[in-house]
C-alpha cells in the first residue's frame, strides 16, 4: 500500500516539473516571437519610410502660368506673381517644416488665386532649419525661380514635402512642374549656386525679427495665422489692396 | 505553496479588472501615438531632432522606427500578449520619453514633445513641458502595475500554456 503510494507521489513530481519544464519552453518561445515581431515592424517600417522619402516625386497641383525669370539677390526675398500687384504677401517657410506644409495645403489655393487675379504677390524668403532637405529645396527654388518657373515649382514642393530632396528628387520635380529642365537647372541645383544666398535667407529673417515658420505678412503687417481661416485671408486680402 | 503575491484576497479578486483597464489604456494610447506619427515621416523626424540629442542620421533612423515601435507594442498590449514583458518594456521607453522631455525642459528649449505627432520648435511660452511629464508618468504607472500585475481578463494569452505560465508567475 505504502509503496504505490509513495511511486504515485513521485509520479506526480515528475509529471509537474515536466509540466513545468515545458511551460517555462513556452514562454521562452513566446517571448522569442515577441521580440521578432517588434524587431520585424520597426525594421519593416524604417525601410518603408525610408522608400517614401526617396520615391520620386508625383505632379504637382495645376500651377500659375509661368512668370518672367527672377533675379536672385542675397538678402532679398523671391518675387512670386505680377510686380504691380497691389497688395504684398511675404512668407517666411521652410520647405521641411510640418507646419508650412499644413499652412500650405489651408491657405496655398487662396493666397495662388490672389496672385493669379494679379491681386497680390508673394516676396518668398525660403529658410532652412530643419534639415539638410530644407538646404537643398530652398536652393532649387532660387534655380527655378531664376529660370521662369518658380510658382510651380514652389507649389510642388510643397505637394511632395515628405520627400527628403536629393538632387534627382529635385530635378525630377522640374519635370513634372515645368517640362524638360534646362543644363543650367541642373547645374544650379546640384552644384548648389545659391548656397550664399540660402544663408542669407536665415540671416534676413532672423533680422526682420521672424522667430517661427510659417510666417506671413500682408503689406508688411504680421498675420496671426493660428485662427485664421481661408476666407478670412480673402477679405483680408481684398481689404488691404482696396487702402 | 508559498502565498501569492497580492496583498489579500480582495486585490486578487479585482486586481485582472485593474490590469485590463491598465493593459487597455496603456495600449490604446500607444497604437493611437504611434499611428499618428506614422502617416507623416517626416514630422516625426523633426520631432526627433527637435530635442538635439541624436546625430542627424540616428534622428532620422528613430523618426522613422520609434512610431512602429508604439504600435507594435500598443497591438501587442491590447492583444495581452507576453503581457509582463511587453509592459517592462514599455516603462523602459516610457522612462525614455521622460527623459528626453526633462532634458529638453533642463535645457532651455522651446519644443513641443511631439508625443502625438507634430513636433518640432514652437515659440518660447508655448511649450507644455509639466503636462506632457505628468502624463508620461500616468502611462508609466500603469505600465508598472502591469508589470507586478500582468493577469488580466480578455488576453489571447489564455490560448497557450507559456501565457499561463505568465499568469501564474504573477
Amino acid at each position: 500500500m505504502s509503496s504505490s503510494k509513495n511511486l504515485n507521489a513521485r509520479e506526480r513530481a515528475r509529471l509537474a516539473s515536466e509540466q513545468a519544464a515545458a511551460r517555462k519552453r513556452d514562454q521562452r518561445i513566446l517571448i522569442s516571437v515577441v521580440v521578432a515581431f517588434v524587431v520585424l515592424v520597426v525594421a519593416g517600417g524604417i525601410l518603408f519610410q525610408g522608400w517614401r522619402s526617396s520615391r520620386s516625386p508625383s505632379a504637382a497641383p495645376p500651377a500659375a502660368s509661368s512668370a518672367a525669370p527672377v533675379t536672385i539677390t542675397n538678402g532679398k526675398p523671391i518675387p512670386l506673381g505680377s510686380a504691380d500687384a497691389p497688395v504684398t504677401i511675404t512668407l517666411y517657410e521652410d520647405f521641411h517644416c510640418p507646419h508650412c506644409a499644413d499652412f500650405e495645403e489651408e491657405f496655398g489655393p487662396t493666397i495662388t488665386q490672389a496672385q493669379e487675379s494679379g491681386a497680390a504677390r508673394v516676396e518668398l524668403y525660403p529658410m532652412s532649419f530643419i534639415d539638410e532637405g530644407s538646404i537643398t529645396a530652398a536652393n532649387a527654388m532660387a534655380c527655378a525661380a531664376e529660370a521662369g518657373f518658380g510658382q510651380a515649382y514652389y507649389l510642388g514642393l510643397f505637394a511632395n514635402h515628405t520627400l527628403q530632396w536629393s538632387d534627382p528628387q529635385l530635378i525630377e520635380l522640374a519635370t513634372k512642374v515645368g517640362g524638360s529642365p534646362s543644363a543650367a537647372f541642373k547645374t544650379c541645383v546640384t552644384r548648389r549656386a545659391h548656397a550664399d544666398w540660402v544663408t542669407s535667407m536665415n540671416a534676413a529673417a532672423d533680422q526682420n525679427g521672424v522667430q517661427q515658420t510659417p510666417t506671413m505678412l500682408i503689406n508688411g503687417k504680421n498675420v496671426e495665422i493660428e485662427s485664421l481661416t481661408p476666407d478670412a485671408l480673402k477679405t483680408m486680402i481684398s481689404n488691404a489692396g482696396q487702402k | 505553496m508559498s502565498a501569492p503575491v497580492v496583498a489579500g484576497p480582495r486585490l486578487a479578486g479585482i486586481a485582472p479588472w485593474i490590469s485590463t483597464g491598465a493593459r487597455l489604456v496603456l495600449g490604446a494610447v500607444f497604437l493611437i501615438a504611434g499611428a499618428l506619427k506614422v502617416v507623416d515621416a517626416q514630422s516625426s523626424v523633426t520631432a526627433v531632432r527637435a530635442y538635439r540629442l541624436l546625430p542627424t542620421s540616428l534622428a532620422t533612423i528613430v523618426g522613422w522606427g520609434l512610431p512602429f515601435a508604439e504600435i507594435a507594442l500598443g497591438l501587442l498590449l491590447l492583444g495581452g500578449i507576453a503581457t509582463r514583458v511587453v509592459a517592462a518594456a514599455s516603462a523602459i521607453l516610457l522612462v525614455v520619453f521622460i527623459a528626453a522631455v526633462a532634458s529638453a525642459a533642463a535645457r532651455g528649449l522651446s519644443i513641443d514633445c511631439g508625443c502625438f505627432g507634430g513636433g518640432g520648435d514652437v515659440a518660447p511660452g508655448q511649450t507644455a513641458y509639466s503636462i506632457e511629464i505628468l502624463r508620461d508618468i500616468g502611462l508609466l504607472l500603469l505600465a508598472a502595475w502591469l508589470v507586478w500585475q500582468p493577469r488580466s481578463r480578455f488576453t489571447l494569452d489564455r490560448f497557450s500554456s507559456a501565457g499561463d505560465q505568465t499568469r501564474e508567475s504573477a
